[in-house]
């Protein structure tokens, strides 16, 4: 038995260490991000480009929250992008047809968690992979907005101040976009960390059948965790379709990629189990760095997507490196 | 071939399998190699065909020395070894299965199907089995697939086959099939090591026997010398030592009940009954429906039919979760696949169940929830430096002590452990013993389900013997030894 | 209760009083007082597109040309990002903003953006729905239309059957274009069918053939973009029959097929000539005089020989 202690406590050691470079990595990464794009060009630093950035990072990182859930429990979403764009459709539409825009957000939201709840349940009860599941989803869903929208941007979504708010005003000096996404974060953080679902968030990723076996309800986790994802792509959704001032069927394409990006520079495992929200928030803000930053250094396109795919491929392979 | 195996030493760390075994086949015969699970059977074969490399000892082939490293090499020097577990590619075809790694390739390299059918079919024909070549291997059943595997062996030129528990689940038309086959492979001269837990079949068709215990050769006889009665005290013919402390059952109400437990394929009809504070054990022999009658019962998996009764009441379990708000409690026999989160804290590993009732309000707890765990590794002598290290650090009876926590945390009502002590060294299996008094002495009932015949006789208050899916017989404590277990538990009389 | 929401309601009106349409006084960057180093920043809807490409080639022809310095931004066509990327160039200080919008409607908030810096915006080849414009500069699609309509008069003969090929119904281009072609061809041409292929030219295939079963006495074909005259071209061969395509943009491919013979004629757009009048636009608004809020850039009839 003495033998076994001996075992445990250097790797117990190591335990922590390795938390605290994992938590720290990705700040890490995104503090030396900013030196070397402030030191390239001054302007970055600036008051009304620390704000742009967060509004621009408020989307993404919404999204990325929800996929942060469903990769703890080692599945994954890629319907996001499509709920984003199905949702701000069906909440445009209704806001054309009169109804309040805040009461049509509300309900707009509630039908993407809807259509969370619907890959959940593809997953859980109809026992398909969730690759599969949310890929069909996605096509699906972007099909449905394609239907819904005949393939045209919805326009003439009034002048409520209120829904102008939501995706343009600031609040306090500070965007609004960023102050919901803010006030989103700390709610998840706080299930997550703190209560009973967010811990079977992780077990559920540690070992599926273990979980089971300690009598949680696995499937009925999961597909509230889907809808939590639709939801948040949905609030996405308004909030993006409050600032183009329309719903664009084509909106959201590919978003589903940057989240998933945003949740593994955040140094979460895609294997499920291991991983924490505030990660991600960096992680998007790395992203949101990224896209900005290198505008700012009037980097092409093109040269863009060289770099993002770069710094991707760099940090899962120094996060490999400390697990190793 | 002839085969000598002396005096052959292993060990997986700490654990010594294999304790000086003595071995040897002649060329022709059918050789029987019992013994209680976990005897060193399977090891000693795998050590023969190069998987383990022995830590000492020598293995003559025909007289000469040899080593292999590994079963490949055993296989192309015509010694082939069929597993419990088929080696069938579900999805591919008998042809391809027969052939898989040894395709015959044209002289540019495509696949000769017109030589490799041909080939088949002689062996088939060999064997006078008629498989059809093109089916799905994984939709023959599992006498065809044996065959296959038989097949598969011939065209190596096996002139030794190893097979371990072929029968297990065949059907008694398949047996004398297979029967058939093993005495004609016999006349052609390919010697048999046949494992086996069916007494009647090994009387039935092998020439000798060689009875293994604790890692040891216990005696090698001819079949005509030797008997029934002779063969199960020499399986376990040890004497009960002080490795169990004592029980002083207080048993009360009948508090736990299944009636007619049936899922089809699996076991039937099974009922029995719990009482407060009672321990009752489960024998049987691998693959008797044991696990599977206990997974059904916790509502992993589907029941056919039949009831449970928990306090007087009928439950209806359909998830585990719904057993565990029962105060059923399951530790499985796989800890580390099922039982625990290994790069989980043993803290988060054992408030699983429990997570609930630390949020009242919501949000956990944690200084409530720190005191439970606390409370936990002391009562159950969990040797940790704290309750934040990782579970997959922790040695294999600290591991089950974590499991076996967790469900002491829901204070459960009745409790099923699966291989309570599998993987778990000496000190450690005394300690579990001890808890699982502490628990029925405070009205929790037990099922305990082993393959240790030691552990069931040791602890249990009850004994009920499985066979086939069936209950095969009730034995109380007083009346049952090991002798009878093991009659019922392979299907005498 | 009622005090609850009294007090429920106070600060719900405390936290909207909060809330601002602008940015905050102290975020805002400082104005630049100095006007000789010209900085352009050009929002591109894709460059994906050889036109848009050409586009750009056009505006930092020019600018050069003039001594200014540009920023391209890509907004690989999708209007969120657009959005963004003129946030990141009104953030980089440039004096004039040139956008080419993925899309009217979603490109307003970018345009009121820029509008609350004071920054001012002229858009290319496509408007704003809302915020202020200084000019946009865009191809003449009616004229382009009318030119169109001319050279079928002149080559097919007066009051010849001609069909008309629609691009995506309800956009700019459709109706612009359409009108133009419609404003010649109704006392001169009859048109006896018009179906819509979205611009696209495997659609144009398959509607030119739809078309040519059920009116063979068709003599020519507009098509309201090259695309969908590529498409109609394939058509119009595999039948065997003889009808005059003309098609519009003037992309590579339809200057190709041109050459070749294949293609009778194209109303060419000239990116580059948009590019550069929105460059000369912009810089004089900067030197404050007045723009026309809508200029045209002039159309070429490309022919055979």
């Amino acid at each position: 038995m003495k033998a076994a202690i001996n075992e445990g406590t250097p790797a117990a050691k190591s335990n922590i260490f390795g938390s605290v470079t994992q938590k720290l990595g990705p700040l890490l990464g995104l503090i030396i991000l900013f030196i070397i794009v402030s030191i390239l060009n001054p302007s970055f630093l600036e008051p009304l480009n620390i704000l742009n950035l967060l509004r621009q990072v408020s989307i993404n990182a919404l999204i990325a929250f929800g996929m942060t859930f469903v990769i703890l429990t080692g599945g994954i979403d890629l319907s996001v992008g499509a709920i984003l764009a199905l949702s701000s459709a069906l909440t445009a539409g209704m806001i054309v047809s009169g109804l309040d825009p805040m009461i049509a957000i509300l309900v707009g939201c509630i039908l993407g968690g809807v259509m969370g709840i619907i890959n959940g349940l593809l997953i859980t009860k109809g026992k398909m992979a969730p690759f599969i599941a949310t890929l069909a989803t996605m096509t699906l869903f972007r099909g449905l907005t394609m239907v819904y929208t005949d393939g045209n941007p919805i326009t003439g979504l009034g002048e409520n101040r209120l829904f102008q708010l939501f995706g343009r005003g600031y609040f306090l000096g500070i965007p609004v976009p960023a102050v919901t996404m803010i006030i989103t974060f700390v709610v998840l953080f706080i299930v997550l960390q703190k209560t009973p679902f967010g811990r079977n968030t992780y077990a559920i990723g540690g070992n599926e059948k273990a979980s089971l076996i300690s009598g949680i309800k696995v499937p009925k986790v999961k597909v509230m965790i889907y809808g939590l994802s639709g939801l948040l792509a949905a609030l996405a959704g308004a909030i993006l379709t409050s600032r183009l001032n329309s719903a664009q069927p084509t909106a959201g394409t590919s978003y589903e990629l940057d989240a998933i990006a945003a949740v593994v520079l955040g140094g979460t495992s895609l294997s499920g189990g291991k991983g924490r929200i505030f990660g991600t928030l960096i992680g998007a803000l790395i992203i949101g760095t990224l896209n900005n930053g290198l505008n700012l250094l009037g980097v092409s396109s093109f040269y863009q997507m060289v770099v993002k795919g770069i710094v991707i491929i760099i940090a899962v392979l120094l996060d490999r490196k400390k697990s190793a | 071939m002839h085969i000598e195996m002396r005096n052959i030493y292993k060990a997986f760390g700490t654990n010594q399998v294999l304790a000086g075994v003595d071995f040897d086949l002649a060329s022709g015969e059918v050789h029987a190699l019992m013994g209680e699970n976990g005897a060193g059977k399977s090891t000693m074969m795998n050590v023969l065909t190069g998987l383990h490399p022995k830590d000492q000892g020598s293995i003559f082939i025909d007289g000469t020395e040899t080593s292999f490293s590994n079963p490949k090499e055993a296989e192309q020097n015509g010694i082939t070894f069929i597993h419990q577990e088929l080696n069938i590619w579900p999805d591919m075809t008998v042809l391809e299965n027969l052939f898989i790694g040894k395709e015959i390739k044209t002289s540019i390299g495509l696949l000769n199907t017109n030589k490799m059918k041909a080939l088949a079919k002689s062996q088939f024909d060999r064997l006078a089995v008629s498989i059809p070549l093109d089916k799905e291997a994984g939709s023959c059943s599992v006498g065809e697939q044996q065959m296959i595997e038989i097949a598969k062996a011939l065209m190596t030129d096996a002139k030794v086959i190893i097979m371990d528990e072929p029968t297990a689940a065949l059907t008694e038309r398949e047996i004398a099939k297979l029967f058939e086959v093993i005495s004609s492979l016999k006349k052609e001269g390919v010697s048999i090591v046949y494992i086996s837990h069916r007494m009647e079949e090994i009387f039935a068709i092998c020439d000798r026997i060689t009875v293994m215990r604790d890692g040891k050769t216990v005696d090698t006889k001819p079949i005509p010398e030797t008997n029934f009665d002779e063969v199960v005290k020499k399986m376990v013919g040890r004497e009960l030592t002080d490795r169990y402390p004592k029980r002083n059952p207080q048993t009360g109400e009948t508090i736990f009940e299944v009636k007619g437990l049936t899922k089809s394929g699996v076991f039937r009809d099974v009922s029995f009954s719990v009482r407060a504070g009672e321990i009752v054990g489960i024998s049987g022999l691998m693959g008797a429906g044991r696990t599977e009658i206990m997974r059904a019962i916790f509502g992993l998996d589907s029941l056919d039919s039949g009831e449970i009764w928990l306090n007087g009441s009928k439950v209806t379990i359909k998830a585990p979760s719904k057993a565990v708000e029962s105060g059923i409690g399951f530790i499985t026999e796989n800890r580390k696949e099922e039982g625990l989160i290994l790069d989980f804290s043993i803290k988060e590993n054992m408030v699983l169940p429990t997570l609930a009732s630390f949020a009242p309000k919501g949000i956990i707890n944690e200084k409530n929830q720190s005191d439970f765990v606390d409370m936990l590794i002391k009562r159950l002598t969990v040797k940790t430096e704290s309750a934040e290290t990782a579970v997959g650090n922790l040695s294999g009876g600290n591991q089950q002590k974590v499991v076996i926590a967790k469900w002491v945390g829901i204070g459960p009502k009745v409790l099923i452990l699966d291989e309570p002590t599998r993987g778990v060294d000496v000190g450690a299996k005394r300690e579990i013993y001890e808890l699982m008094n502490e628990l029925t002495s405070r009205g929790v009932a037990i099922i305990m389900v082993s393959s240790e015949l030691p552990e069931v006789l040791g602890m249990s208050d009850r004994i009920l013997v499985i066979h086939e899916g069936k209950i095969t017989g009730e034995l109380p404590m007083g009346q049952a030894t090991q002798e009878k277990i093991m009659t019922l538990a392979t299907g005498g009389q | 209760m009622k005090k609850l929401s009294v007090l429920f309601m106070s600060l719900i009106l405390l936290l909207l009083s909060a809330c601002s349409m602008e940015p905050p006084g102290w975020a805002k960057p400082a104005k630049k007082e100095n006007l000789k180093d010209i900085k352009i920043g050009l929002s591109v809807s894709t460059l994906n597109n050889p036109f848009f490409v050409s586009l750009k080639d056009g505006v930092t022809a020019e600018a050069k040309k003039l001594g200014m310095s540009v920023k391209v931004v890509d907004a690989q066509n999708d209007s969120a990002k657009q959005a963004n990327d003129v946030e990141d160039l009104i953030q980089q200080g440039v004096d004039v903003l040139l956008i080419n919008p993925a899309d009217s409607a979603a490109v307003s908030s970018a345009v009121q953006s820029a509008n609350h810096i004071g920054i001012p915006v002229v858009t290319l080849d496509r408007s704003a729905d809302k915020g202020k414009v200084e000019a946009l500069v865009a191809s003449d699609n009616v004229k382009g239309g009318e030119m169109a309509a001319d050279y079928i008069v002149k080559k097919a003969g007066k009051d010849a059957q001609v069909a008309e090929l629609e691009g995506v119904p309800g956009a700019s281009a459709t109706r612009e274009r359409g009108k133009g072609f419609h404003n010649i061809a109704d006392h001169s041409l009859k048109v006896t069918a018009k179906q819509s292929a979205d611009f696209d030219r495997s659609k144009g295939l398959n509607v030119m053939e739809n078309i040519i079963q059920a009116k063979p006495d068709i003599k020519a074909v507009f098509a309201h973009n090259d695309e969908m005259a590529l498409g109609a071209i394939e058509a119009i061969n595999s039948s065997g029959r003889n009808i005059m395509v003309v098609g519009f943009d003037g992309n590579d491919d339809a200057l190709k097929a041109i050459k070749e013979g294949k293609l009778d004629a194209t109303v060419a757009q000239q990116p580059l000539l948009i590019g550069r009048l929105a460059v000369d636009a912009g810089r004089d608004v900067l030197q404050g005089k007045k723009v026309k809020k809508n200029i045209a850039a002039p159309l070429k009839l490309v022919t055979k020989k």
